[in-house]
C-alpha cells in the first residue's frame, strides 16, 4: 500500500492540452474517486498514473517514488478497465494467475494466491471456464480477481461498472467497497456516475474541462459545493438553479429572481450588488401550507418519492418529496424552502459566494 | 416447419453452380480414377480396372518425388510467407509517412494472374538476359542457372510464391492486428509483460484463429501450385520443382492418361484433407486445453 501523489501535471495531445496543471493528494488506504463529465480528462488521469500515458508536465508518485519515467510494470498497480480487458484466450485460473506467471512464481504460489482470490470474489466454481463463458457481472469480478491476486500497492478502476446493468452495478459497487474495506489497498476509481462517486468514496475529486473543480468528502461536496459545476453535478436529482439579485428589502436581504420571485437566504447574508445564482436542492423544497405558491406541471412519483416538476413565479423548479401528494398537474402547490439549505454563487464566475 | 420455396430458389443458383463446377466434376473425377481411359492409347475406351490406379501411384516413384516436393515447397513458402507477412502487418500497424501508399501498392503482386507472375520471373532469371542472374554474378560472383541447378530452382519457386502470395498473408493478418482490442494489450504492460511476452501470450493467440484460416488457405493453394511452376522451370531441372500439380497436367494432358492422372488428384485431395485436419487437431483442438496450473 501506498499514498499516490499527483502534482501540477499536464497533458497535451500534441499541441492540444487536456489537463490543465491537476494535484491531488491521496493518503495510503483511501478511496478516491475521480468524477466528472465525458471527456474532462479523468480517464487520461487515471492512465497516466497507471504508465499508460506519458505525461507532458508534472511529477506523479506512488509510494514517495516519482513514477513518470517508470513502465507500468514496474509501478506496482493493478488496473481494472471498463470493458474487463480479459484475455479471451486464458481461463479464469489462467487470467488471475498471469501476472504471478510472469514474475515467475512458483506454480504452488500461483495457485494458493489464485485460490485465495477466487475465494474472496466467489470464483471458485468458474476457474475452469473462458471468459466467453461467463456473465458480466462475473467477467468483472474476475478483472477484479486479477488485480487482486497481485497485491499491489494501488488498485486502479477505469469505470468498471459502466457495462453492467443498473441492478448488477448496485451489487458490485458493494462488493468493490467490501473489497476495499477488507483489503484496505489506497484505490482510485473513475466514474462519470456521481451516485458511484457518492457512495464509494471516501475522497471525490470533481474534475471538468482537465482541470480539478472541488476535492473533498462526498457530504462536503454535498453540502459545500465550491462552485456551480460541482453543485450541479454532485446529488441526484440535480440541484435546482435560479438566476437573479440580492436585494436589500425592509432590513432584511432576500433573493429576487431575474423574472421576480422572491426566495429566502440565510440570515446574515452580505447584499451582493453583482448577479447570483441561487441554488437549491429538490430534497430540500418541503410541500407545506404556508410557502411559496408554486403551479404544478409534471409530477414523476417513483414509490418512494414523488418529483415536482413546477413553476415559482416564472422559475421553474423541482421538488422531490417523500410524503405522497394529492395534487395533478396544473393544481397550486405551496413550497417552503429553507433558507439555511440554499446555496448563493456568484453569477460570472459560478464560485461560491 | 412449412416448405419454404422462396428460399430454395434463392439458394438455386448457388446450388447449381457448385453442382456444376464443383460437385459433379468431382464424381466424375472419382469415377474416372477407377478405369483404364487413355482416348489417344491403343485402347482409347474407358475400362473399368478396379484399384489399379491406386495400387499402381503407390509405387510410382515420379509421384512420390513429385509429393516429397511439394511438401517441402508449401512448408517452406507458407512459413515464410506468415512470418513476413506477419512483420509487414506489424510494419502497416505503425505510423509512417507514406504508410497509405505502402499499404495499397504492396497488395499489387495479388492482382497479377499467376502464368504472368511465372512468365516475369522466368524473365528475370533466364541466365544472360535476366537481371537476377546479372546482378547475382556483378555483385556476388554467384552463377544462377535454374535450368541446371535444382536447389536454386527450387528456391526460386519458394521465393517466386512468396513474392506473389505474402501480401495476401499480410492483408488478412493486419485486419486481424487492426480488429484486436487494446485493453488487453495495456492489461499484460500492467501485468508486468515484456513485448516478447506480450507476443507470445496476447497477440499470437488473439490472432490465431485468423493465422490458421491463412494457414489454411495458403497451405491447399500451395499444394496444387502448376502454372507459376510450370511457366518458370517447367518442372526442371530434372524432376527438381516438378510439384505434384505439375506432374497430374503431364500425365493428363501431354501422356493423355485420364485414368491415371484422376487417380493422383483424388489421392492429393485426400492428403490435402488429412493435412488440414492434422493442423486442425495440432493447432486448433488444443485450445480446448484446461488451464496450464
Amino acid at each position: 500500500m501506498a499514498h499516490v501523489t499527483v502534482t501540477d501535471v499536464t497533458k497535451k495531445y500534441g499541441a492540444l492540452p487536456v489537463i490543465h496543471g491537476v494535484g491531488i493528494d491521496i493518503a495510503d488506504g483511501e478511496f478516491v474517486v475521480l468524477v466528472g463529465p465525458s471527456g474532462c480528462g479523468k480517464s487520461t488521469l487515471l492512465r497516466m498514473i497507471a504508465g499508460l500515458e506519458t505525461i507532458s508536465g508534472g511529477t506523479v508518485a506512488i509510494g514517495g517514488r516519482v513514477v513518470n519515467d517508470v513502465l507500468p510494470k514496474d509501478r506496482d498497480i493493478a488496473m481494472v478497465f471498463q470493458n474487463y480487458a480479459l484475455y479471451p484466450h486464458k481461463t479464469v485460473a489462467d487470467n488471475m494467475g498471469f501476472p504471478l506467471k510472469l514474475k515467475g512464481a512458483p506454480r504452488s504460489e500461483i495457485e494458493a494466491k489464485v485460490r485465495k482470490a477466487a475465494d474472496i470474489l466467489d470464483l471458485g466454481k468458474l476457474l475452469d471456464r473462458y471468459p466467453k463463458q461467463l456473465s458480466g457481472g462475473q467477467r468483472q469480478r474476475v478483472a477484479m480477481g486479477r488485480a487482486i491476486v497481485r497485491d499491489p500497492q494501488v488498485f486502479l478502476f477505469d469505470e468498471p461498472l459502466s457495462n453492467l446493468d443498473a441492478k448488477l452495478r448496485v451489487t458490485m459497487r458493494v462488493e468493490i467497497k467490501e473489497l476495499h474495506q477488507r483489503l484496505k489497498t489506497t484505490t482510485i476509481y473513475v466514474t462519470h456516475d456521481q451516485i458511484e462517486a457518492m457512495t464509494m468514496a471516501d475522497k471525490i475529486v470533481v474534475m471538468r474541462d482537465g482541470r480539478v473543480e472541488q476535492i473533498g468528502a462526498p457530504l462536503d461536496l454535498y453540502d459545500r459545493p465550491a462552485n456551480v459545476f460541482v453543485a450541479g453535478f454532485i446529488g441526484s436529482p440535480s440541484m435546482n438553479f435560479v438566476p437573479g439579485r440580492l436585494s436589500m428589502a425592509s432590513g432584511q436581504v432576500n433573493f429576487v429572481s431575474d423574472k421576480g420571485t422572491v426566495l429566502p437566504v440565510p440570515e446574515g447574508t452580505p447584499d451582493h450588488g453583482e448577479p447570483v445564482i441561487y441554488g437549491i436542492r429538490p430534497e430540500h423544497i418541503d410541500v407545506r401550507p404556508d410557502g411559496l405558491s408554486a403551479r404544478i406541471s409534471v409530477l414523476e412519483p417513483t414509490g418512494s418519492e414523488t418529483q415536482i416538476f413546477a413553476h415559482l413565479g416564472g422559475d421553474p423548479v423541482m421538488a422531490a418529496v417523500r410524503d405522497r401528494v394529492a395534487v395533478t398537474p396544473g393544481d397550486t402547490i405551496s413550497f417552503r424552502i429553507d433558507p439555511y439549505r440554499a446555496h448563493l454563487f456568484e453569477a460570472r464566475s459560478g464560485r461560491r459566494l | 416447419m412449412r416448405p419454404n420455396t422462396v428460399g430454395w430458389l434463392m439458394l438455386a443458383p448457388t446450388i447449381a453452380i457448385l453442382g456444376i463446377f464443383g460437385i459433379i466434376p468431382f464424381i466424375y473425377v472419382l469415377y474416372v480414377s477407377f478405369h483404364q481411359w487413355n482416348p489417344f492409347g491403343a485402347s482409347p475406351d474407358m475400362i473399368y480396372n478396379g484399384a489399379n490406379n491406386f495400387r499402381r501411384l503407390v509405387f510410382d516413384t515420379e509421384f512420390l518425388t513429385s509429393i516429397a516436393f511439394t511438401m517441402k515447397f508449401a512448408f517452406f513458402a507458407v512459413l515464410s510467407e506468415i512470418a513476413l507477412g506477419y512483420l509487414l502487418a506489424q510494419l502497416f500497424m505503425k505510423e509512417f509517412p507514406g504508410r497509405g501508399f505502402f499499404r495499397t501498392i504492396h497488395t499489387l503482386p495479388l492482382i497479377v494472374a499467376p502464368i504472368v507472375v511465372g512468365s516475369v520471373w522466368r524473365l528475370m532469371t533466364t541466365p544472360s538476359i535476366g537481371i537476377i542472374p546479372y546482378l547475382l554474378k556483378s555483385w556476388f560472383g554467384y552463377d544462377l542457372n535454374i535450368g541446371r541447378d535444382a536447389t536454386a530452382a527450387f528456391a526460386l519457386t519458394v521465393i517466386m510464391d512468396i513474392w506473389h502470395w505474402t501480401p495476401l498473408v499480410t492483408l488478412t493478418l493486419l485486419a486481424a492486428l487492426l480488429a484486436l482490442p487494446k485493453e488487453p494489450f495495456e492489461q499484460a504492460q500492467i501485468d508486468g509483460a515484456n513485448r516478447r511476452q506480450i507476443f507470445w501470450h496476447v497477440t499470437l493467440p488473439m490472432i490465431r484463429p485468423a493465422i490458421l484460416a491463412t494457414v489454411f488457405i495458403r497451405l491447399m493453394d500451395a499444394l496444387r501450385t502448376v502454372d507459376e511452376v510450370w511457366m518458370l522451370t517447367s518442372g526442371g531441372p530434372g524432376a527438381a520443382t516438378r510439384f505434384v500439380g505439375l506432374h497430374i497436367w503431364k500425365i493428363v494432358f501431354p501422356k493423355t492418361d485420364y485414368g491415371y492422372g484422376a487417380a493422383i488428384s483424388v489421392i492429393v485431395l485426400y492428403l490435402t484433407l488429412v493435412m488440414c485436419w492434422l493442423l486442425y487437431v495440432a493447432l486448433v483442438a488444443r485450445r480446448e486445453r484446461k488451464r496450464t496450473f
